[in-house]
């Protein structure tokens, strides 16, 4: 039913374009793993004549790296695209309700704080993203509350409320920035900038592992997505639970949302960009957006983290600085052009 | 079979926008509400569509209370049309149309998919329009493929049974003359095809000429239901709308 509904509401034109971006992931994919300080040539990998220490910077670094890449900016894009549709808001991004400064108080407070308070042992290298999850969950549970069940007065109210989330959370890492020492401040900046170079299989895996399945629990709401551009009373009349829906979306795009964050950082402009870039190229309707946001979401960043590897090599550019220093201008072409129309 | 409402009463704040309010639409019927601004129609539709829920009364889908109806078996029976909201995003026309379908799931019923849209394109005439983007249309143009939204959410196989209600809210508004008597030929030839047709309406002599009934609403109360014929009476409409008002023989309602 979910094949049949999906492309009646999609055009062939859409479907190729879908298949492009997946060849174009894949490429990237295959560009980035074998490209970098230290090359590799892929088709000896897999004939099996490779040098042991190829075979372990491939399996042991790269592959890692560029795969949390490709699905951090996978979890951005879609999430991005997910949320300005919710919103109805092409200005709406993850970083907008709050969810990922909520991630970054946790992370910073780790930072800053961590050794202090828990002990190295207990959670190990999992620490940073536990607690920056804990920090997502914990600004949805306040959006939660101060929208009574995401269901009180709309949308705006809850945007209005992701703003002074937004600004309690910069006050938070405000006073951590401040009382924090000169390696903690080296740490804390870095991360907010940030970087795959963490990238490791303990990490990857359940990331790996949540961010798919979130991605999988969302696509088959985008239909309900289209039919809540006509608002909220018309969704409604269409037969959809607009609360039911909101919920979902709010708590999927939370949840890839924090686990991005806790790994690799803050890193702007994806969420807010890539979508408007799919439109732009394929359509509106989120049967096409919601998979291409996805897809080339993460081409871009496995791109984009490739280019952080080797611009100024042997050292290494944090991609949060690269992301925006793309996207930032991009939006602002973008926005010309909306007024230009 | 109808869609009714049992003693509806509403409250906002503290003031009575509904009182005991009771009102039925059959199958094959056209139902207009007429009435001054703020006599409570808008609100009324809004409890029939299941938006709001009512302070007292039940409304009733045919044999089911709403409220044990899910929220996906209400847009079965009903479509409805109101004021609609700016939409952001470029869709397409034939896009805005596409999201009146509901997808059953059937097989059979999802074949006449193309089909369907296109029928409902060319009753609203709307054929030429389909590739151009919504947003830049006219605010009639606008109306009409709304129009035709809620007239493909209700489609049926013509051996179909199934229960089909419109509730419109001045539907005809930012039209021109010719689509707002195109469109309500439209919705006439709807009820004979058995739809229930539930309408908010200002211009009287459209209501007298196109309904079967008409609810006279004022201050929260149904003040008269009936035939045209029963409800247009000068002396009830002049002490409502607090104009000198005319109805000659053939039910024209001149009031300047």
């Amino acid at each position: 039913m979910i094949n049949s509904s999906f492309l009646k509401f999609v055009t062939s034109t859409q479907i190729n374009l879908l298949i492009v971006f997946v060849l174009l992931l894949f490429l990237s994919f295959l560009l980035a793993s074998s490209t970098g300080s230290y090359s590799i040539n892929l088709i000896e990998y897999f004939s099996g004549n490779s040098s042991e220490l190829q075979n372990k910077v491939f399996e042991q670094i790269r592959s890692p790296r560029v795969l949390l890449a490709g699905l951090v900016g996978a979890s951005l894009g879609i999430s991005g695209a997910s949320l300005q549709g919710l919103f109805r808001n092409p200005l709406a991004d993850p970083g907008l309700i709050g969810v990922s400064a909520g991630a970054a108080l946790g992370a910073s407070i780790i930072i800053v704080l961590g050794s202090s308070i828990i002990p190295d042992y207990i959670f190990g290298p999992l620490i940073l993203p536990l607690a920056a999850v804990t920090g997502a969950a914990s600004v949805i549970y306040l959006l939660y509350l101060f929208t009574k069940g995401f269901g009180y007065q709309g949308v705006t109210y809850m945007l209005l409320v992701g703003i002074a989330v937004n600004a309690l959370a910069s006050v938070g890492i405000g006073i951590l920035t401040f009382i924090s020492s000169d390696s903690e401040l080296r740490g804390l900046t870095f991360w907010t900038m940030g970087s795959f170079g963490a990238a490791n299989w303990t990490l990857v895996f359940p990331a790996l592992l949540i961010i798919l399945v979130t991605i999988f629990f969302l696509i088959p709401f985008s239909r309900q997505l289209d039919l809540l551009q006509l608002g909220e009373p018309e969704a409604y009349r269409l037969g959809v639970d607009v609360k039911k829906l909101k919920f979902r979306v709010i708590i999927s795009s939370a949840i890839v949302v924090g686990v991005s964050v806790s790994l690799s950082g803050m890193i702007g402009f994806v969420g807010l960009v890539v979508p408007h870039l799919m439109r732009l190229i394929g359509g509106v309707n989120h049967n096409y957006l919601l998979p291409a946001s996805a897809f080339f979401g993460a081409s871009i960043m496995i791109t984009a983290d490739l280019l952080a590897r080797i611009l100024i090599s042997p050292a290494e550019l944090p991609v949060g600085l690269l992301t925006s220093a793309i996207g930032a201008p991009f939006f602002l072409w973008l926005i010309f052009r909306i007024r230009k129309t | 079979m109808s869609l009714t409402l049992k003693n509806i009463s509403f409250k906002a704040g503290d003031i009575n926008i509904l009182n005991d309010v009771s009102l039925s639409v059959k199958k094959g019927e056209i139902v207009s509400l007429v009435g001054p601004n703020g006599a409570g129609k808008s609100t009324l539709l809004n409890i029939l569509t299941g938006d709001i829920n009512p302070d007292s009364g039940g409304v009733f889908y045919e044999n089911y209370n709403l409220n044990e109806l899910t929220i996906l078996d209400r847009s079965f029976y009903r479509s409805v049309m109101s004021q609609s909201q700016q939409i952001v995003f470029d869709f397409s026309v034939k896009e805005i149309i596409e999201m009146g379908w509901l997808d059953k799931g059937n097989a059979q019923f999802s074949e006449h998919f193309d089909q369907a849209v296109l029928d409902v394109s060319s009753v609203c005439q709307l054929d030429n329009l389909l590739e151009r983007k919504f947003n830049k249309l006219s605010g009639g143009e606008q109306r009409r493929v709304h129009f035709a939204r809620t007239l493909l959410q209700l489609w049926r196989p013509s051996d179909s049974m199934d229960p089909a209600y419109m509730l419109l809210d001045e539907p005809t508004a930012n039209l021109d003359l010719y689509f707002e008597i195109k469109l309500m030929e439209i919705i006439k030839k709807k009820a004979v095809d058995n739809v229930g047709v539930f309408l908010i309406l200002h211009d009287l002599n459209l209501a007298a000429k196109f309904s079967d009934k008409i609810a006279l609403i004022n201050k929260g109360k149904i003040v008269r239901y009936g035939t045209p014929r029963e409800v247009l009476k000068p002396n009830i409409l002049e002490e409502i709308y607090n104009l000198k008002m005319n109805v000659d023989g053939n039910l024209k309602v001149s009031y300047f």
